[in-house]
């Protein structure tokens, strides 16, 4: 074990993973406490040890990078294990394992669904620590999912095998994935298989050969991706024939047919969201083009939705396509969105009841109308944030933002359209980067715009980097048009727009946002759009892009978005804060797509309170900003945490938010090392 | 002798488990864990006594301590032991108050034999030279 190589340097992790994996275990007894140190020393893992809960807490809250793994008892005098447990899963997106002497089936079922990754009997046997490693390792690799080509280098460097660790840990990459095409597993593989060591007790597929690096994929390829699957028809679209039309080197089938069957989830789960969203749209009165995003499918058609073709058909395509990435649809949405933002607005509070539309739609997506903001963000807090697609997430959220916003005025139902596409994490995550750079603030806002735009349209597509394209298109546009709805689109464009008007408006849509937001409360207008943002927010969410949420939205359409998820999780609870809350609730979802986004949401859930609203639209830049900056990633880490912090301590001040994202970005990559533990973890360490 | 503590069931296999945990990094490491476990086990025992004079026939708070006290046994492999708590526990979902107080006597039964027993043990171990892992006087 090389604790101090540990800390922080993923290289060094990454090579030595599972060995020096960072476990933090919690138990009142210190008789179990101090047998357990020693077995997990003894598995060459690195261990901090506490006898508190509410210790261990701080220490997870502090150094969210700290650690990868925590077990926890659960019988403990100052603090329940269950509750210790969601805390965690909730605000740090780690695994947890539960222990505990009662083996009784309600207990463990109990465990299992605060979230417990795994539920260990007392005496705890070596055999089974020696496993656990692949809770991380799962983890990370979920969410991480559509990892960034960086996180492929990373982990392609040649594990070299730094066997310096005795422990013959698990040459393997993911246990889970073991079966799988090395090219996924790239980065556990290469860390694992150098190492080789004895004793693995993991079935890798081959721990001797070297694995295939890990197909990252990319906005750009998920964007090739999503034109092949239209180009055949969804129905048709098999995973040779997209492999010959994609015509990429070093794509194989097998990738392309699990891209495939993700991004069909993500359709499904954006046309669920869509068709909330739709009725929120018709709620609003209308925007139906906007709401059409449908355009998933054709993220690269997304440019065109800019026109605002796909906006119309957003809500219930968006929301619908296939939770995973569809950034295509969310590309098209937002485009759409932008543009139905655009010509939406119109006016200038437009925008602002769209971004706090979107804002409240975040939070509930029941209320959507009223409570648009507050609603999402509380009903967003219920995290289930799916790991995948991280980016459809976040796009979601700006769909389900501009949507929010355009209801009310019309233009949500554009918002909506795009922040439910759910635009695949990835893209997602590459447009918010894109985005996040130039404009941080300009997410808050466009976070409205953007979300419409990207959640509309991107439940079906994928995340593809179209969809961020699209948001860039919208955001351009938005930006001259308002900060509203510049807002939106910031977000869902955030990646891409970020060369567009998102850089100018950067600040102003956070304004906007944080004034729609403060006037979320009153605002009826919102509760329209808001409506939609949930169904697309959940979509997003769900799609576990958390991380892309984070980008995309990098400021903004982190708020929408997650208060969109904050309302879909939390099915749309109290709209006061809930915006917030939505946040953070969108946060934890997206921490569970994706330990970044997760740190977002989790400090979301956090704040749920009015002020946080504030916060949270903040945060969610954050999130996105930080996001973006990190690495797709990481990104989501840092802006998670960023956003944490921004939330709450700026509950009010949008402009709070902004600096935070501008400083997100900025120290995006200091962050990632803190913020996305486990998105850094991913990304580098593999774990 | 050791031998002898596991026939006789006072240990079982997580007492080997723990066993192997020493090595040359941690070379009192049994002994310290034991001693341990003695130590929060007295605390734990007290505990119940308490609640078995304070709290008539409250089953679930002498239930939730007696758990405590289970997990430690669990965790050393004291095995006769960790039977009597269970029973205890056994008692208390019943409802039987007599059936606790009994089981209970029968746990303290139990830790004070274990007890002396493992002192004997870790000085016979230390008897056996340096080779062995005691070092210094248990408990």
């Amino acid at each position: 074990m090389r604790p101090d190589e540990r800390k922080g340097v993923v290289a060094a992790r990454r090579d030595q993973f599972p060995v020096g994996m960072r476990v933090l275990a919690v138990d009142d007894d210190p008789v179990c406490l101090k047998v357990l140190e020693t077995l997990l020393l003894r598995c060459q893992y690195h261990v901090s040890t506490t006898n508190q809960a509410a210790i261990a807490l701080k220490m997870l809250r502090e150094n969210r990078d700290m650690f990868d793994l925590v077990i926890s008892d659960v019988h403990m005098p100052d603090m329940d294990g269950f509750k210790l447990l969601e805390l965690v899963g909730l605000e740090m997106d780690l695994p947890v394992i539960m222990l505990s002497v009662n083996g009784e089936t309600k207990t463990v079922m109990k465990g299992i669904t605060h979230g417990a990754c795994d539920y260990l009997l007392k005496p705890v046997r070596i055999e089974e620590l020696r496993n656990i490693w692949q809770h991380v390792v799962r983890r990370k690799f979920s969410t991480r999912d559509r990892a960034n080509l960086d996180i492929y280098e990373e982990c392609n460097k040649p594990s070299n095998a730094d066997s310096d660790h005795a422990h013959g840990h698990v040459t393997c990459g993911s246990p889970d994935q073991s079966g799988r095409p090395s090219k996924k597993r790239k980065e556990y593989y290469s860390e694992e298989e150098d190492e080789g060591e004895e004793d693995n007790t993991q079935e890798t597929d081959d721990p001797s050969a070297p694995k295939k690096p890990r197909v990252v994929w990319s906005v750009e390829l998920h964007r090739k991706f999503v034109a092949a699957v239209n180009q055949l028809g969804i129905d048709k679209a098999v995973p040779k024939r997209i492999l010959e039309l994609m015509n990429v080197e070093k794509l194989t089938r097998e990738n392309v047919a699990s891209h495939l069957q993700k991004y069909r989830l993500y359709l499904k789960r954006l046309s669920a969201v869509a068709s909330q969203q739709v009725s929120i749209v018709a709620a609003l009165g209308g925007r139906d083009p906007f709401l059409h995003m449908g355009a998933f499918e054709g993220l690269q058609g997304y440019q065109a939705f800019t026109s605002s073709t796909s906006l119309s058909s957003f809500t219930p395509h968006g929301l619908i396509n296939s939770p995973r990435n569809n950034p295509a649809a969310f590309g098209t949405q937002r485009v759409s969105a932008s543009k139905s933002i655009q010509t939406v607005t119109g006016g200038h509070a437009l925008n602002h009841s769209i971004c706090d539309a979107n804002k409240y739609h975040l939070s509930s997506p029941g209320n959507q109308q009223g409570n648009l903001g507050q609603g999402m963000a509380t009903s967003l807090g219920q995290t289930q944030m799916q790991p995948k697609w991280i980016q459809e997430e976040t796009d979601d959220l700006s769909t389900i933002f501009s949507g929010n916003g355009l209801a009310n005025s019309g233009m949500s139902a554009t918002l909506q359209g795009v922040t439910s596409s759910p635009l695949l994490p990835q893209e997602l995550v590459e447009c918010t980067q894109v985005k996040v750079g130039s404009q941080p603030s300009v997410l808050t806002p466009s976070v409205s715009s953007g979300h419409l735009e990207g959640t509309v349209g991107v439940s079906s597509s994928l995340l593809d980097p179209r969809v961020s394209q699209q948001t860039t298109i919208p955001l351009s546009e938005f930006s001259a048009s308002g900060l509203p709805i510049h807002g939106l689109f910031n977000n869902s464009c955030a990646t891409k727009l970020g060369a567009t008007s998102s850089a100018s408006t950067p600040v102003h849509p956070s304004d906007d946002l944080l004034v729609a937001r403060d006037t979320k409360a009153g605002a009826s207008s919102f509760g329209s759009t808001m409506l939609l943002p949930p169904d697309t927010e959940q979509k997003y969410l769900n799609f576990g892009g958390g991380n892309s949420f984070k980008h995309k939205f990098d400021e903004r359409t982190a708020d929408s978005l997650f208060d969109l998820k904050f309302v879909w999780s939390s099915g749309l609870s109290s709209q006061s804060a809930s915006n917030i809350g939505a946040h953070h609730s969108i946060s934890q979802r997206w921490n569970n797509s994706s330990s970044n986004n997760s740190n977002i949401g989790a400090r979301m859930i956090g704040q749920p309170s009015s002020s946080a609203s504030t916060v949270a639209p903040h945060a969610k830049s954050d999130f996105l900003i930080s996001g973006d900056m990190l690495v797709p990633k990481n990104a989501s880490d840092l802006s998670v945490p960023k956003l944490q912090s921004e939330l709450s301590s700026s509950s009010c001040s949008f402009d709070g938010l902004l600096n935070s994202i501008i400083k997100v970005e900025k120290d995006d990559v200091s962050f990632s090392d803190d913020l996305g533990c486990s998105d850094f973890y991913s990304l580098g360490a593999c774990i | 002798m050791k031998k002898s503590l596991f026939d006789q069931g006072y240990l079982d296999e997580q007492f080997c488990q723990v066993e192997d945990l020493q090595d040359e990094a941690s070379p009192n490491f049994v002994e310290e864990v034991v001693t341990l476990f003695f130590k929060d086990s007295g605390r734990l025992m007290s505990n119940i006594e308490q609640a078995l004079e304070k709290y008539p026939r409250d089953f679930n708070r002498w239930d939730a301590y007696m758990q405590q006290l289970k997990g430690s046994c669990c965790s050393i492999g004291a095995s006769r032991m960790k039977n009597e708590c269970m029973s205890f526990r056994d008692s208390c979902g019943q409802g039987n108050v007599e059936g606790c107080m009994r089981s209970f006597q029968k746990v303290k039964r139990e830790h004070a034999v274990l007890r002396q027993k493992l002192e004997s043990y870790f000085q016979l171990l230390r008897q056996a030279g340096p080779a062995g892992a005691a070092t210094r006087p248990i408990m």
